[in-house]
């Protein structure tokens, strides 16, 4: 199959194709769960094979997919003459960042493959989760595991050849209650990096059973709980929700191809523009962001992108000021070019597609945030005058720039005098992005961090999910407008 | 094709009942193009063929599913799926309730929504379209992004309870046209909906962006003062709004999950505005209908809120079995939404800018990045986006910078409605994550609601 591949590159080459590339599905498998109060609501299995093909030619980019791999060249056929009408309507053409030409592979880190555990095994997890938050006080109780397997093979016309094997386990158990006035709310868990490997061994009995009574405490804590105030005070944000906040206003800000114009039909453009980088005061001092794919064991770490380019840790702000953006192939040379000077130098390898069946574009690693100096939780809030500490993702709404948001939070800890409190239910705030990000003003130390997994970042047209990550410590911003 | 796709789904049926299993067969294929535009260029253009099946075995009380994505020449994977299902069902454990499995009592096959000519498009065509609505607007600063969007669905049924199968082809095409300033950072758009090729209308493309584009290179944009404002919302924010309160406002099972803005107590009671009539129309072409649900259910117009009063709920099958009530016909991957029009003549945009006004009227025709904040409260919160207009009361016209709306679903379409317009439009809501599932929602061009908070305003775009 890889020779069939290689040789139907090698034949658009000979017509005219300045650039080509397959990546080829063997086998992608996956697993869903979800129980609900107690019914098994979804078992479901799935597999997927198939063929994408991306061609350029003439500096305009045509792509073709399938899942009936017998018709190989028909296939080849048809991205290339998709590629044809596009350069038909060329105002940039595109160019390729300079990579060099590998054949290597990289496999994700496990120990059990979770497509090995017995189902009756998952099963009896879940069913031992679900009792587990069967208490006074919960009224729905959910709890569910995705497991996907893939191996992708990847090989252009450059000389690449890429094999990647890729395991992903996405849990999470979650509570609901209504309060007195009927409204409905929920606390839940999702783990993120907690070991050196992503298996089914990461379904750690103690670490779930811990956290489904803690969910249950809170959300019972919620339920009872006075409103949210409106007020502008301190915001202390907790993993479970800055992990969010660094996605939406850091991670797909930064993205360069939204940059750049070439979202602006759904996703948005940002409010970031070339002359930026080396120029914006995007936060604090206290802030410093980095794309990571070299970390391990993460959604955001897959080896090579789907550009065949090597992961990398990139600065995306260093102290504060804006030094970098998540990039690829294609966007660099143009970036570059249209700032004419060099802003980046080659791509980032954050070119990446969610199947077969689409066209990589650039997609988070890890977006990280580096744990500071502020100490401890508990030290934050010592040094707080009046906050609310949030936590939880409840629903997120972002300016089609990324340059205003609005979050609420299941769960939020008012803060007075250096102590907390009471807990507040109905907890939302908002803001404007680099104002937001200039109030940063503590920066929990490594105590505080954590990698948290997102499974679902939707982007691009055809629409794409994405999984990636956020490693994140907590963080304190002033002057913030809440219970809006 | 379609005798290949039933054939075989016959040849799948036959198997499991050989080996005793119960099972329901999902068949779905799609061929999908897009053309995908941006900086005045086409950035990608991309066309996908697959064929998912979802085999549902079933046990008494026990059920499992299995899904792939394959072609028409691997009759024997799928063979190895209902196996696959089937042994997982095993590992399961019992519901604690009876799931149903469909009885087809007649053979059933919709291609009324296909249309040929625009399944089978051409990339030239779709270009010659944006190159016509797009001719002119074009600068070096004001370029064109968007997508042309177009294909074929094909959905089929059968299960082990009879030989019936159920059928149906679609076409349809979704287009947006956004022209966007490269330094002043504005955004304008202009959509179009099509389930047949003689829907697709160039020049009205054109003429909406035309008439946008003016107004926003001739005036210089503002930020608008935080505040109450009487708001115009257009066919593309109505329909996201009606999308979201397909969601959280009428469907049994998100209810009895706590994820409702209504109660059973409040049907046959006032919940909006007497303006408001809500229907789901699978009689209206132009919303890709289903005539028959999953479960065989032949779907006739299905009253939701009628005149502000709350009609009842939809029932999918699976939650009307977990929740001893009727299914409604609405096991389906898209409902067809209607809202009724009202009595407010203004047929387009410029024809509302040139209306006489009291005071004056925020026009917001598209809302970005919405979200439920508050499900129980019916709470959204989402940004202006693409070509909002200060309409002033002395007849001259604004353009404001992007704003944030947060607000309930019972306010905006509640005592606060004003009017609809007698005008209808087509809001094409689909997304192409996952299988293909063009989905329309039939509506008034503009709707306007009195005395809503802007609860931010942007310094800039
Ligand atoms: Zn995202």
């Amino acid at each position: 199959m890889i020779n069939e591949l290689k040789q139907q590159i090698e034949r658009l080459r000979n017509a005219g194709a300045t650039y080509v590339d397959a990546r080829w599905y063997p086998l992608e498998e996956s697993s869903d769960l979800t129980m609900w109060n107690g019914n098994l609501k979804n078992a479901t299995a799935s597999r997927e094979s198939g063929v994408g093909v991306r061609v350029l030619y003439k500096g305009a980019w045509g792509f073709s997919a399938s899942s009936d791999i017998s018709q190989l060249a028909g296939l080849f056929d048809k991205a290339f003459d998709n590629a044809r009408v596009a350069a038909e309507r060329v105002t940039f053409p595109v160019r390729l960042a300079e990579k060099d030409a590998i054949q290597a592979s990289f496999t994700s880190p496990n120990e059990i493959d979770p497509f090995t555990v017995e189902l009756s095994e998952k099963v009896d997890f879940l069913k031992e989760m679900d009792s587990l938050m069967n208490q006074s006080g919960v009224v729905q109780r959910a709890s569910g595991m995705t497991f996907m397997k893939k191996q992708i093979i990847f090989v252009d016309s450059e000389g690449s050849e890429i094999e990647k094997k890729i395991i992903e386990v996405f849990p999470a158990i979650q509570v609901m209650g209504v309060d007195a006035q009927g409204v409905t709310h929920t606390r839940k868990y999702q783990p993120g990096r907690i070991g050196a490997t992503r298996g089914w061994e990461t379904m750690d009995r103690k670490l779930f059973t811990d956290n489904a009574a803690r969910i249950v405490k809170e959300l019972n804590e919620v339920l009872v709980a006075e409103d949210c105030p409106r007020d502008t005070r301190s915001v202390i944000l907790l993993p479970g929700i800055m992990f969010l906040q660094t996605h939406e206003t850091i991670g797909h800000a930064l993205e360069l191809d939204r940059i750049l114009g070439y979202e602006l039909a759904y996703a948005g453009g940002s409010f970031v523009r070339l002359e930026d980088f080396g120029k914006l005061q995007y936060g604090s001092s206290k802030l410093t962001a980095r794309a990571d794919a070299t970390l391990p064991n993460t959604p955001g770490s897959f080896g090579y992108d789907d550009d065949g380019i090597p992961a990398q840790n990139n600065l995306l702000i260093d102290k504060g000021l804006l030094v970098g953006a998540i990039t690829g192939r294609q966007m660099v040379e143009e970036a570059n070019a249209k700032a004419r000077k060099p802003i980046f130098n080659g791509s980032g390898g954050a070119n990446r597609a969610t199947s077969f069946y689409r066209v990589p574009i650039e997609r988070m690693t890890n977006i990280n945030i580096d744990f500071g100096t502020d100490g401890t939780l508990d030290d934050i809030v010592k040094n707080t005058e009046k906050g609310v500490i949030l936590d939880g993702e409840k629903s997120w709404s972002i300016g089609s720039n990324r340059e205003q948001f609005h979050f609420a939070t299941d769960i939020g800890w008012v803060v007075e005098d250096g102590e907390v409190k009471h807990v507040v239910k109905n907890a939302t705030y908002r803001g404007e992005t680099v104002k937001f990000y200039n109030s940063l003003t503590a920066v929990g130390d490594e105590s505080t961090w954590e990698v948290q997994y997102v499974d679902n970042c939707g982007k691009g047209q055809p629409n794409q999910v994405m999984q990636l990550g956020h490693g994140v410590p907590v963080c304190r911003f002033d002057n913030v407008t809440i219970g809006e | 094709m379609k005798e290949k796709i039933l054939n075989i789904l016959g040849e799948l049926r036959q198997y499991a009942i050989n080996k005793g299993i119960s099972a329901a067969f999902f068949y779905h294929e799609e061929d999908s193009y897009l053309m995908r535009f941006a900086n005045s260029a086409i950035s990608l253009n991309t066309n996908e063929h697959l064929v998912r099946l979802e085999i549902t075995t079933y046990d008494g009380r026990k059920r499992a599913e299995y899904q792939m994505i394959t072609d028409l020449n691997q009759v024997e994977q799928m063979k190895a799926g209902i196996d696959t299902a089937a042994e997982m069902m095993k590992h399961t454990q019992p519901l604690s309730y009876d799931p149903t499995i469909p009885l087809y009592t007649e053979t059933y096959a919709d291609e009324s929504s296909y249309d040929q000519a625009l399944a089978q498009l051409s990339n030239e065509e779709k270009l010659a379209y944006f190159n016509q609505a797009a001719e002119g607007l074009e600068t070096g600063e004001i370029t064109l992004s968007g997508i042309f969007s177009s294909g074929t669905n094909i959905t089929a049924q059968i299960n082990t309870r009879s030989e019936h199968t159920q059928y149906f082809k679609s076409s349809d095409a979704q287009v947006n046209l956004v022209l966007s300033h490269g330094a002043q950072k504005w955004e304008i758009l202009a959509e179009q909906s099509a389930q047949q090729k003689a829907d697709l209308d160039p020049a009205a493309v054109h003429s909406e962006l035309a008439f946008l584009s003016h107004v926003y290179t001739t005036t210089v944009p503002q930020q608008i003062p935080v505040g109450t404002y009487d708001i115009v919302l257009g066919s593309a924010a109505i329909g996201d709004l009606l999308d979201l309160m397909n969601w959280i406002g009428f469907s049994g099972g998100m209810m009895k999950r706590g994820f409702s803005f209504t109660t059973q107590e409040q049907v046959g009671k006032p919940v909006f505005s007497e303006k408001f009539t809500l229907v789901d129309d699978p009689t209206r072409r132009e919303t890709f209908p289903y005539k028959r649900d999953v479960s065989g259910i032949e779907r006739k117009p299905f009253p939701l809120f009628t005149r502000g009063v709350f009609d009842g709920y939809t029932w999918v099958q699976d939650d009307a079995d977990e929740y001893g009530a009727q299914p409604t016909g609405h096991t389906v991957m898209h409902k067809s939404l209607v809202l009724h029009c009202g009595d407010q003549p203004v047929d387009s945009l410029e024809a509302l800018v040139s209306m006489p006004r009291e005071k004056d009227l925020l026009y917001i025709p598209y809302l970005h990045y919405m979200n439920i904040v508050n499900p129980s409260r019916g709470l959204i919160t989402g940004s202006s986006r693409f070509g909002a207009l200060l309409l002033k009361k002395d007849g001259s016209v604004a353009v404001p910078f992007n704003v944030r709306l947060t607000q309930s679903l019972l306010d905006i379409f509640g005592e606060k409605l004003q009017w609809l317009s007698s005008t209808e439009k087509i809001a094409n809501t689909s997304m192409s994550y996952g299988a293909r599932n063009p989905k329309a929602i039939v509506l008034p061009a503009f709707i306007r609601v009195n005395g809503l908070e802007i609860s931010h305003s942007n310094s800039a775009f």
